[in-house]
């Protein structure tokens, strides 16, 4: 029973993780391309006038696809057409149940590892859902019986078989790395120094086994430059072109929802998942009172600066529009002021001392921290590398795919193989 | 548990295998096959073996069935009318084998209640290293001369492929 509740938790805390980054990546996607455009971006849609520079846009957008109506094709394949979103939004959240967040917490006596499920095969199951996300897109295409959807199914399929291969040549270089196909064992193994100084990461370790890697999770993802089975230019909107409303929402959820973990995938396999740089477990537990009143000294003072900016703007903005919208400086400096009383507050309750426990508790969720913090940089680099790559030409990603990245992957396969057997592994 | 999933895998695999005999389209017949390989993936994990229940999907439902579905569709197209033909093959033989199987599986349900207790399995038992070891040791020359047979296979495939077309090497 105990272990249920606990698998339900850490569940329930990925889902939410997963699901509380979509509306945001959505947001970062319009201002990151707004900025990358020299644009403004969404900055309307607000909530009493408080607008959060486009934040609340992501509210509009859901509530407009829960209520608008639902145009299906006439001519669709019921069943699978019916199917094809949930496949896809099932496979794009499953993969997160074997990606370790924290190493990790002790809590009233109790160790529970930060993983849902601590596979002994977590790279291979990796691989597996990620191939089996090429039904939902195919299957999408053909059920809508339309020909412009029909060839972004058939272009996904293409992709994605050839890129796989590429995604699992880069993982078998870094399987021998750290000789083993559990994620905790290669996320642990990250946390060591090279030559005293460079954090033990994948990156460092499998340079050209990383870039394959980052190439193919952006074609798996069907992300910019390789979102050719959506190719708006030549085929409309491909495999999700005939779906409407929170069909059409799941296809767009899912996307992000890939995002998030490839970003997760990326962080945990290449830059050492959970793990501080030159910060180990032991030095967090024993600096943790240190830590903790810096953390909170920098939310003080960083809340203070965002107080004075929205005070500035009351000051400058007043009687600007003669609507609700005035209220939004206004608000905003007070909130920033109780968030920076509460974490002054916090220096009352002496968090130099927090005990053994609460180190150890700091530790873990320190190292939570970091890992959501690296999740969150890529799935930034995701949208950075959207709005500043053009896309491919079909056969460019196919010579890309099979006579660049693939003599490559087997190349660093082969050297990896020698360096291993000649020097030993990582572990 | 484990006896539970077992069964419960088995029979799924087995109407999986019976809707894909069913189907009259081409496309949904793959995907009731597909249905099929992760029950028998789902089996395989009941019987400790992780590797091989990931592989099982990994290749079998993951690879190869992506290509057959990129076939059916590439010679079928989208359009949907030309599928509600009565398949042209006896189903006789195919018919015969679920009820078969079900037998199997329920006298297989019934003998494991009476002699409760299997041999538990020893540790580490169906690991990839464990796998490996046998593969590239005890096994190593069956396991090349599969990959010689794969090997000529795709040559094979290449030439036949490639008909009108000159072959670098004819």
């Amino acid at each position: 029973m105990a272990i249920v509740l606990e698998s339900l938790a850490k569940i329930v805390f990925m889902f939410l993780l997963i699901m509380g980054m979509v509306p945001a990546l959505i947001w970062a996607e319009r201002k990151g391309a707004a900025y990358i455009q020299d644009r403004t971006g969404p900055n309307r849609a607000g909530i009493g006038g408080v607008r959060l520079a486009g934040l609340v846009h992501p509210i509009a957008d859901v509530l407009k696809l829960v209520f608008k109506e639902d145009v299906a094709p006439t001519h669709r394949h019921r069943a699978l057409y019916a199917l094809a979103p949930w496949l896809v939004m099932t496979v794009a959240v499953s993969t997160y149940a074997v990606i370790p967040f924290g190493d990790f917490l002790t809590l009233g006596g109790h160790t529970y590892k930060l993983v849902v499920a601590d596979l002994q095969v977590g790279l291979l199951y990796v691989l597996a859902v990620a191939s089996l996300g090429t039904y939902g897109i195919v299957l999408a295409g053909w059920a809508a019986n339309n020909k412009f959807t029909f060839l972004g199914g058939i272009r996904a399929t293409a992709q994605m078989i050839s890129y796989e291969i590429n995604m699992g040549l880069a993982i078998m270089g870094l399987m021998l790395v750290f000789g083993s196909l559990r994620l905790t064992d290669i996320v642990a193994g990250q946390g060591g120094l090279l030559f005293g100084w460079l954090p033990m990461w994948g990156v460092v370790l499998q340079p050209l086994g990383f870039a394959l890697f980052i190439t193919s999770v952006y074609a798996e993802t069907n992300r910019n430059p390789f979102d050719l089975p959506e190719g708006e230019s030549e085929i409309v909107a491909g495999y999700h072109l005939e779906y409407s409303s929170l069909k059409f929402a799941l296809f767009f959820m899912a996307e992000y929802c890939h995002m998030v973990v490839g970003a997760a995938m990326i962080s945990a396999l290449y830059f050492g998942g959970y793990q501080v740089p030159w910060l180990p477990r032991p030095m967090l537990e024993k600096h943790a009172g240190l830590l903790l009143q810096l953390v909170l000294g920098l939310t003080v003072a960083a809340s203070l600066l965002f107080a004075v900016l929205f005070l500035r703007r009351v000051q400058r903005e007043k009687g600007k529009f003669g609507d609700a919208r005035d209220r939004e400086p206004v608000l905003g400096a007070a909130f920033w002021l109780v968030v920076a009383l509460a974490a002054a507050g916090a220096f009352a309750l002496r968090p130099g001392d927090i005990g053994a426990a609460g180190a150890s508790i700091f530790a873990s969720l320190f190292q939570v921290g970091a890992f959501v913090g690296k999740v969150v940089f890529f799935a930034w680099l995701f949208i950075w590398v959207r709005w500043t790559l053009p896309r491919f030409r079909y056969d460019q990603l196919m010579r890309l795919g099979w006579k660049v990245m693939l003599p490559l992957g087997l190349a660093n396969l082969v050297v990896t193989a020698l360096v291993v057997a000649l020097v030993g592994s990582g572990k | 548990m484990e006896a539970f999933l077992f069964f419960a895998c088995g029979a799924l695999m087995l109407l999986g295998g019976v809707m894909m005999v069913l189907q009259r389209s081409a496309v949904v017949a793959a995907l009731w096959l597909v249905f099929a390989f992760i029950a028998a993936s789902g089996v395989f994990a009941a019987l400790s073996a992780p590797f091989l229940a990931i592989m099982q999907v990994l290749v079998y439902a993951g690879a190869i069935m992506v290509l057959f579905l990129f076939v059916i569709m590439m010679l079928q197209g989208p359009v949907l009318e030309g599928e509600r033909k009565r398949l042209a093959l006896p189903m006789w033989p195919a018919v015969a084998i679920p009820p078969v199987a079900v037998l199997v599986l329920v006298g297989g349900w019934l003998a494991n209640r009476r002699a409760d207790a299997l041999p538990a399995a020893p540790e580490g038992f169906g690991s990839p290293g464990q796998i490996a070891t046998l593969l590239l040791g005890r096994y190593l020359l069956a396991f090349e001369l599969i990959s010689i047979v794969l090997l000529v296979a795709i040559i094979g495939a290449l030439a036949l492929g490639n008909r009108e077309r000159k072959l670098p090497w004819s």
